[in-house]
């Protein structure tokens, strides 16, 4: 390589600086080395200088690179030869062997040099590549994070959107029965009013909306639910329960839905008290248990059934004797605002009932699933039983007592 | 007159049935309801009606296919039920074939009233007739004459074409598209604009103030409506 000009960029002017300094060193090591070992020229044989001039070779390389270090070897040879080499003071040499020597020396000593300054290149060539190596881990990661928030942005627009739908239509529909009823009643007080409502289509009138402002009040709230537990803001109060009361609470707020339907209960006899929020899960198991008789024909069975599944677990199952879910609906239908195209009225679904139900089991660590097979739809949840502490396993041990 | 006029009432939400059956039979109309559109075309066979009511938002057959299955079969006035911002599907159902719109949520008043205007509307004049007469207006279409209110008004052709069509169609809502492929022809069904600039030409040559105009009333987004007076 020819040597780089005057004007070249810094890269290359750093090279050339680094290779010239070493030649520097070069000139002053070798002929220091050789000074210093001329002291000692009585004590010591030739090998130890060559290989003490060899040292220095591989030092001037691995501090400056290949090209320096011939130089290295060269001035260490001349020195060699020169110095040490009888006759001592002339560049003959009398000696054959020590031609050899000297061969060898200097084919050493270059061998070294460049050996070593290759190593240097290695290592500089592998650390440079690591660098690059993280530089585009980096660079992926941050693509990575930039394509997964657009698509999330994305995902958070549809949701928007399918919500805002859903709920234009779940608030317009009953506003539109109030609003009908309500001005129909308000045509009737009119003076030149040619008709009159009987009193019980007045009577009906006012029951559809009161109806409907009940139900306008039950979606604002389910609304409510659902953005809190989408927030993470679930306020559960956890206290040691019994799931069969639980259960039966739920039964009897659900006993005007279910009445149409042959109700059926099998709750195991071991069943431990859970470390849950008992109006919250009450709230679950109403929702399926609307969900069965909903989708379910009258004079069907429902049956509900829990036991424990293991030491930390109860699981609990709503079934029902209805046309069932399809398998590639079984994950969707806990999606807000799902509302599958059934025969009957789909009026009171509001479609965030198992959105929410999904919402409460997993805040309190559970799991809620629809099961294959069978006649209907049959849904499953697992509740953990919750932590015990000392006071907590006597709290249970003596309300289990007491039940019993 | 004393005849009953029937109402068929298509919605698939209960309580608006039940709300608006009591309201309109206490009105003194013979009322029956679908809760589907299948339903309703099979209670349309047995038990026609001089109006339906239908929703557009229901599950199974789209509201606007039925208006569409009806009129294949039937001239009879329908009116839709929409929601407040869907335009898209207002002008759909107009162009369907239905007659008028609500929004919901609406007072039962102003239903009441779509509902006499639409029964009270004069048969559609048939193609054949020579002459027009309607309220206002009266156009003689084989001189091409046309006399507003006794006097006569002078009309470039394009004017007098979509005269005699919204003449033909009283009380109506007229789609921009409607009107433009009535006029025009399918290639200019996209020029609003256009259709603009005409219907601005026509109320000043028939419409006592043009600036508020009372026979040429606009419908904001869907097209126009034309009431042809007293």
């Amino acid at each position: 390589r020819a040597r780089p000009a005057r004007c070249m960029i810094s890269p290359m002017r750093a090279a050339f600086q680094k290779r010239a300094t070493g030649y520097l060193a070069a000139l002053l090591a070798i002929p220091a080395a050789t000074f210093l070992l001329k002291l000692f020229r009585d004590h010591i044989n030739s090998t130890t200088v060559a290989l003490a001039l060899l040292l220095v070779t591989l030092f001037i390389a691995l501090k400056w690179g290949a090209r320096p270090a011939v130089a290295a070897s060269l001035l260490g040879m001349l020195c060699f030869n020169f110095f040490f080499l009888p006759p001592v003071g002339t560049f003959t040499i009398a000696d054959p062997e020590n031609w050899v020597a000297l061969s060898v020396f200097l084919i050493t000593a270059v061998t070294v040099g460049q050996l070593s300054a290759h190593a240097r290149r290695r290592a500089e060539e592998s650390e440079e590549r690591r660098r690059e190596i993280e530089r585009l881990y980096r660079e992926l990661q941050e693509a990575f994070e930039r394509a997964s928030h657009a698509e999330a942005l994305r995902q958070s627009e549809r949701l928007k959107s399918a919500l805002l739908d859903a709920v234009t239509h779940d608030i317009r529909t009953p506003l539109t029965s109030i609003k009908a009823s309500v001005t129909t009643l308000l045509d009737e007080t009119r003076s030149d009013a040619s008709v009159a409502l009987d009193a019980a289509a007045r009577r009906e009138m006012l029951e559809i909306i009161d109806e409907e402002t009940d139900r306008l009040n039950r979606f604002s709230e389910s609304l409510l639910e659902l953005a809190r537990i989408e927030a993470g803001e679930m306020k559960l109060r956890r206290r040691w329960m019994a799931i069969d009361e639980i259960v039966l609470a739920a039964l009897e707020r659900a006993e005007l839905l279910t009445r149409r339907h042959r109700v059926e209960i099998s709750l195991a006899g071991d069943l431990p008290l859970a470390r849950v929020d008992g109006q919250a899960i009450a709230e679950v198991v109403y929702t399926l248990v609307d969900n069965a008789a909903k989708y379910s024909p009258a004079g069907t069975r429902i049956r509900i059934s829990a036991g424990r599944v293991d030491d930390l677990t109860i699981q609990l199952t709503v079934e029902d004797e209805g046309s069932g879910i399809p398998a590639e609906l079984r994950e969707r239908v806990f999606d807000k605002f799902f509302r599958a195209m059934r025969d009957s009225a789909s009026a009171s679904g509001m479609g965030m009932g198992l959105a929410i139900a999904r919402g409460i089991v997993e805040a309190h660590g559970g799991r809620i699933w629809i099961e294959e097979g069978g006649r209907g739809a049959r849904v499953a949840l697992t509740l953990p039983l919750g932590e015990r502490d000392e006071a907590g396993a006597e709290q249970m041990a003596s309300s289990a007592q007491n039940d019993r | 007159m004393n005849e009953k006029k029937r109402i068929l009432i298509v919605d698939d939400e209960p309580q608006i049935t039940r709300v608006l059956r009591m309201s309109l039979s206490t009105r003194g109309y013979d009322v029956r309801s679908a809760a589907d559109a299948e339903s309703a075309l099979e209670t349309f066979h047995d038990w026609p009606p001089d109006l339906v009511i239908t929703d557009l938002s229901m599950p199974g057959m789209s509201g606007i296919d039925l208006c569409r299955r009806l009129r294949d079969v039937s001239q009879i006035p329908i009116i839709v039920l929409s929601v407040k911002g869907e335009e898209r599907t207002k002008v759909d159902a107009l162009d369907a074939g239905a007659d008028d719109y609500v929004t919901k949520p609406f007072g039962m008043d102003e239903l009441l009233a779509r509902i006499r205007a639409t029964l009270r509307r004069a048969p559609l004049v048939r193609d054949g007739e020579a002459v027009l007469e309607e309220g206002d207006f009266r156009i003689d279409t084989e001189s091409r004459a046309v006399s507003v209110r006794g006097k006569e008004v002078h009309l470039t052709p394009k004017e007098y074409d979509l005269l005699v069509y919204l003449l033909r169609h009283p009380g109506k809502v007229l789609t921009h598209r409607a009107l433009l492929a009535a006029v025009w022809g399918g290639n200019y069904v996209e020029q609003t604009e256009y259709l603009r600039v005409f219907i601005g030409q026509l109320r000043k040559k028939i419409e006592s103030d043009p600036a508020s105009p009372r026979h040429i009333l606009t419908e904001p987004w869907i097209g126009y409506r034309f009431d042809p007076g007293a």
